[in-house]
């Protein structure tokens, strides 16, 4: 269906190639997942399919691209839009329209099909992905998992047979995006769509797929099956395990895992707790947050001690958010209470605030304004009275040193994110709120945030962060405070709260089934 | 009970057209009724025939101003009042002069004459007519439905509108947010915070507006036909001529003694603008899904157009 | 859009209809006594031609080289230039859509410039509900604005494009407040007042009645404020919003990275994977 012939990318300005002699095939009916580090070639790689790159990304392209026996290197992505669908991350930065149905047909009508002929496709696609409900509804009603569900159709809507994704689940809560793999998985082997998706959360599809691409960062693709992981560290902790212990074959699925786990015994330590101070940097007395006469927040108490990192889970919507900003003293406070050492942050300004405790937000990006990092380390140095550069001492002890006349908004997401908590730390503050800090991160960023949290904890920090990432949590966490419905309903220990028999228990805890054992670092690794 | 009628049984162009239509008709009368008849049935309309949008809101904003130019307008009459010996007084003010250190100066109030405070009324009338008209035309009519119903010529700007009316309700969420965002990093407040709160919204913008014309793009946006030389050639000339002939046309308008051929380059300015805006519209390859149908209700309206118009054209309303 | 330029016909005509319109809202000054009684018809007339005029030279900008790109980050600047003119709105002079206008339109060119100003104003007049006779005026005077932004010199230094921005934006914001000025004149005093233009009396003797209207009407303090507020608009965002709109210049393929960075940033939008 497409064949990718000695294809290599490069960026102007680059001297690594983003892709190098590329001989790709792919099958009518194929499922295949693509997957590299957050700036590896991997989304170029899909982009090249459809024209968007070198089109719509800059670069050059070298090589042949042909689809379905036809040579069609060079082209743009409008003339092949007749033969390939492309989805991207956020369905709702993708609409064109007002309604499910002018969005479906949108293609169609750029297309010049005629009127039966549209209504005839209409109707079939939207019975393919089971939205004949949703035709007459406004976009901006629809779910998520419904949202991107009209994104696939109206990608496929106009007959095309390849269909592309770029991080099609990164917004969706696990159920939703488990439906959505679902489709896909039905559109390439009940409907014949050669399915190609770009995806990080490499667990929610792995099992579903037939092959694996990966993209390495010289640039390099391979093609084959699950053993591709073999040598490949931006993986789940259960194909993680699996590498480390040496299975073979590499086993995907937790259930399999455990079935390997149980025919040897393993060797694996417990988690130090290291010892807690005894001085309480912070005291939440029934706080209560209500919009509207709708109760958000009802009556949190908990306190964080010195150098102590507190995990803040609960589902969407439960009222993560609403806490910390009430914390902070930004955001709205009903009633309640928080005690530091220097008083309630209600009743600070907000650049007395920063000397106290200092708040991320979930899109750190939206604190940065300036062109360049080097301007946005000085800016922050200035407002802080700083006479050596204490902002960037900081950002480099977070992510190293880095090219200063980068835009930030060029830098990757982990970046940002390091970026924002070494403008928000340089006045000092002692507690850090973090609100779902690793959105949009990959396995990689996320370690080297955990890394961070926890050089922050020694350095005597308290940092309570919010976060539905069980796996991050249990990097990070000394215990976890959970949230249902605006009230607190657990504060446990982290080995408690995510290990076997809780509800939320890791993957290693799953597998391995012992209490106390919650992350891959803690076992022992098999030499070959 | 039968159907309701309501603002979309219609389509939008049937009530821009027949709100131009009231708007000629208004424009060519002096009789102050038929003002009064205009001003009610385009309020009417509105009350009767609008749904729930957005854009039918605005009820008061327009009697608001309509009001405001008809008492603008006998205001102006009675303040910078100019004297007219043959009219009968109505008010008789104290009228004084204002020297503002340039030309004449300026008489203020004086005797008001009742010919003056009509005068005044009436234009005020036909204005406020005219605004009512078009206030309806824009609160019955659905401007996205009206964006699909542009000449293929304008298919791209009409397609960055309607992303634009679509979008700016996020983009309001999302100024929202960084501004809150912002109040963490302390620093400046006022107009001095503009670029903290403005920046990073337009990146989010500029990054969003990237994935939306890739989106666009990979479903065939961008697709034309190619319009052959002498047809490149006609559309432009005809622009040309189009432009050439209104401005000239408006001049001639003007200036006295040249009306006639005034009203004649307006014409063949108007047609040629048509000539144009079709000749553009055929490098377009692409169709729509729901082509503007003309329902009973349309017709209905646009014969009552049809008939005003006659009417306004054989004097009936002057 | 293709090799056959013909493309100077094309500039023409935006020419001739800048110069037409400008008369539709000047004709006070031009006309003649003998057709006064024909003056309110001319103002209906013109309130007619103006919005033909705007899609004419509307079918010409957009007769160019213009995709996808193009089309959706214009879409975007216009729903964010249309959000920040509402957030301005009410407080009488400040007039917040302008500094967009005039740094977009010198950054990405004039038809760039004349779409953004036209564009903004139709879609805060249809969010907020302020469709009349005026609007096509205040599109026009708008997208005239962006043309002239265009038309700036474009220098190398930073500092030296603001300066010429902000030398644009005083002329730029009181050409805006006399030509709506113009419009509202005859409009509000109509032809029979002593401030009202008259009819056959010549361009000199209309434009001292034009400057009394004026100032009893307070109209320049309004003009006075939209300057002030655009130049500090200006000023305060315009060294950050240069470097924005340029990055996003290049990204969309108004123009071509010259330099190594500027490519190398290019490639950024939606590929961090």
């Amino acid at each position: 269906m497409i064949a990718l012939r000695d294809v290599s990318f490069g960026y102007a300005g680059t001297e690594r190639p983003a892709l190098s002699r590329v001989n790709l095939d792919f099958l009518p009916g194929e499922f295949s997942l693509v997957c590299g580090a957050t700036g590896s070639g991997k989304s170029t790689l899909l982009r090249i399919l459809n024209g968007l790159a070198p089109h719509f990304t800059g670069g050059s392209l070298s090589g042949s691209l042909v689809i379905d026996g036809i040579d069609v290197t060079g082209s743009k992505p409008h003339e092949l839009a007749a033969q390939v669908g492309f989805v991207n991350q956020q369905p709702e930065s993708s609409f064109v329209s007002d309604t499910v149905k002018q969005e479906l047909v949108y293609g169609m009508e750029q297309l010049g099909f005629n009127r039966d002929k549209m209504s005839d496709s209409l109707k079939q696609v939207a019975e393919l992905l089971d939205i004949e409900e949703l035709l007459d509804r406004p976009l901006s009603w629809l779910s998520g998992g419904q949202q991107q569900r009209v994104a696939i159709a109206s990608a496929l809507a106009a007959g095309q047979k390849i269909l592309l994704l770029d991080e099609p689940t990164s917004a969706l809560d696990p159920e939703a995006a488990a439906e959505i793999v679902g489709v896909l998985k039905s559109l390439a082997h009940e409907h014949g769509i050669t399915v190609i998706l770009v995806e990080h959360r490499i667990e929610r599809v792995i099992e579903l797929v037939d092959s694996v691409v990966i993209v390495a960062n010289d640039g390099l693709v391979t093609k084959g099956g699950y053993e591709q992981f073999e040598n490949y560290h931006l993986v789940p902790p259960v194909i993680g395990l699996s590498t480390e212990l040496s299975w073979n074959p590499v086993t995907v699925s937790v259930s399999a895992a455990k079935a390997n786990w149980e025919r040897g015994p393993q060797q694996w330590k417990q988690l130090v707790n290291e010892n807690l101070s005894k001085t309480v940097a912070m005291e939440v007395n029934d706080l209560s947050v209500s919009y509207d006469g709708l109760d958000a927040v009802s009556k949190v108490s908990f306190e964080v001690h010195a150098g102590e990192v507190v995990a803040l889970m609960g589902k969407n919507g439960s009222g993560k958010s609403s806490v910390l900003w009430a914390i902070q003293g930004g955001g709205k406070r009903s009633s309640g209470s928080v005690k530091t050492q220097f008083g309630d942050p209600k009743s600070l300004s907000a650049d007395e605030r920063l000397c106290v405790l200092t708040l991320v937000p979930q899109k750190a990006a939206d604190l940065l304004f300036l062109n360049s990092l080097a301007d946005e380390l000085s800016e922050s140095d200035k407002f802080a009275q700083l006479t050596d550069s204490g902002t960037s001492k900081i950002f480099e002890s977070l992510t190293g040193r880095l090219d200063p006349k980068i835009h930030p908004r060029d830098l990757s997401a982990g970046q940002q994110l390091a970026l924002v908590l070494a403008l928000q730390l340089v006045k000092g503050a002692g507690i850090l709120l973090l609100d779902e800090p690793t959105r949009g991160l990959d396995y990689a960023a996320k370690r080297s945030l955990a890394k961070q949290i926890r050089a922050l904890r020694k350095e005597g920090k308290s940092v309570l962060v919010a976060s539905h990432d069980v796996e991050f949590v249990a990097l990070v966490a000394d215990r976890v405070l959970e949230l249902e419905s605006g009230k607190m309903i657990s504060d446990k220990l982290t080995t408690v709260a995510l290990g076997i028999g809780s509800s939320h228990p890791t993957q290693i805890s799953q597998i391995t089934g012992q209490p106390g054992l919650l992350t891959l670092s803690q076992v022992e690794k098999v030499q070959k | 009970m039968a159907k309701r009628f309501t603002a979309s049984t219609a389509s939008p162009l049937t009530w821009w057209l027949f709100a131009v239509t009231m708007a000629i008709v208004a424009g060519v009368s002096q009789n102050a009724m038929i003002q009064i008849l205009i001003c009610a049935a385009a309020l009417f309309a509105i009350l009767i025939f609008r749904e729930e949008a957005p854009w039918s809101r605005s009820v008061k904003f327009y009697l608001f101003l309509a009001g405001f130019v008809v008492i603008a307008r006998v205001l102006f009459r009675i303040v910078f009042n100019i004297q007219n010996p043959e009219d009968t007084t109505a008010i008789d003010l104290p009228g004084f002069s204002i020297n503002l250190g340039f030309g004449p100066p300026v008489e203020l109030f004086g005797a008001v004459g009742i010919q003056a405070l009509t005068g005044g009324a009436t234009d005020g009338l036909r204005l406020a007519a005219i605004i009512l008209s078009i206030g309806m035309a824009s609160s019955l009519a659905n401007p996205r439905a009206l964006l699909k119903s542009t000449p293929s010529a304008l298919y791209e700007i009409a397609s960055a509108i309607s992303v634009a009316i679509n979008l700016a309700p996020q983009m309001i969420s999302s100024l929202q947010r960084v501004q809150k965002a912002r109040s963490l990093r302390g620093r400046s407040k006022g107009l001095g915070s503009m670029a903290g709160t403005v920046i990073p919204v337009l990146e989010d913008a500029i990054d969003s507006s990237l994935s939306l014309a890739a989106s666009m793009d990979s479903r065939g946006f961008g697709r034309r036909g190619s319009l052959s030389k002498p047809l490149v050639l006609g559309a432009r000339l005809s622009s040309l001529m189009a432009v050439g002939a209104l401005s000239v046309g408006s001049f001639a308008l003007l200036v006295g003694q040249t009306q006639t051929l005034g009203w004649v380059l307006i014409a063949i300015g108007i047609v040629s603008s048509f000539a144009s805006i079709r000749i553009n519209s055929k490098s377009q390859i692409r169709t729509r899904f729901e082509p503007m149908k003309l329902q009973f209700f349309d017709a209905l309206i646009l014969s009552l157009s049809a008939l005003l118009l006659i009417a306004a054209i054989l004097g009936w309303f002057a | 859009m293709n090799t056959f330029s013909g493309k100077w016909i094309s500039n023409l005509s935006i020419l001739l209809a800048g110069i037409g319109s400008v008369l539709m809202f000047s004709w006070p000054f031009f006309i003649s006594g003998d057709s006064a009684a024909e003056a309110d018809v001319a103002q209906v007339v013109f309130i007619a031609l103006m919005p033909l005029m705007l899609v004419l030279i509307l079918v010409e900008v957009a007769t160019g080289e213009i995709g996808s790109k193009q089309i959706a980050l214009l879409g975007v600047l216009i729903a964010l230039n249309a959000v920040i003119r509402l957030l301005g709105a009410g407080t009488a002079g400040i007039e917040t859509a302008f500094f967009l206008i005039i740094i977009a339109g010198y950054v990405f060119g004039s038809g760039f410039g004349f779409l953004l100003g036209t564009g903004s104003l139709l879609v805060s007049a249809l969010i907020t509900g302020g469709v009349g006779p005026w609007l096509p005026f205040q599109m026009m005077a708008a997208g005239l604005i962006g043309i002239g932004a265009g038309l700036l010199p474009k220098f190398g230094s930073r500092g030296a494009k603001l300066a010429v921005l902000i030398v644009y934006a005083i002329p730029a914001s009181f050409a805006y407040g006399f030509l709506m000025t113009l419009w509202n004149w005859p409009f509000l005093a109509g032809s029979e007042s002593s401030i009202s233009y008259l009819a056959g009396a010549g361009a000199i003797e209309n434009l001292i009645r034009f400057l009394q209207f004026q100032i009893f009407t307070g109209g320049l303090i309004w003009d006075l404020g939209r300057a002030v507020t655009t130049v500090a608009l200006i000023a305060i965002t315009g060294p950050l919003l240069l470097g924005s709109l340029q990055r996003a210049a290049s990204k969309t393929g108004f123009v071509k990275p010259s330099k190594p960075e500027d490519a190398n940033r290019a490639k950024a939008p939606g590929l961090s994977g």
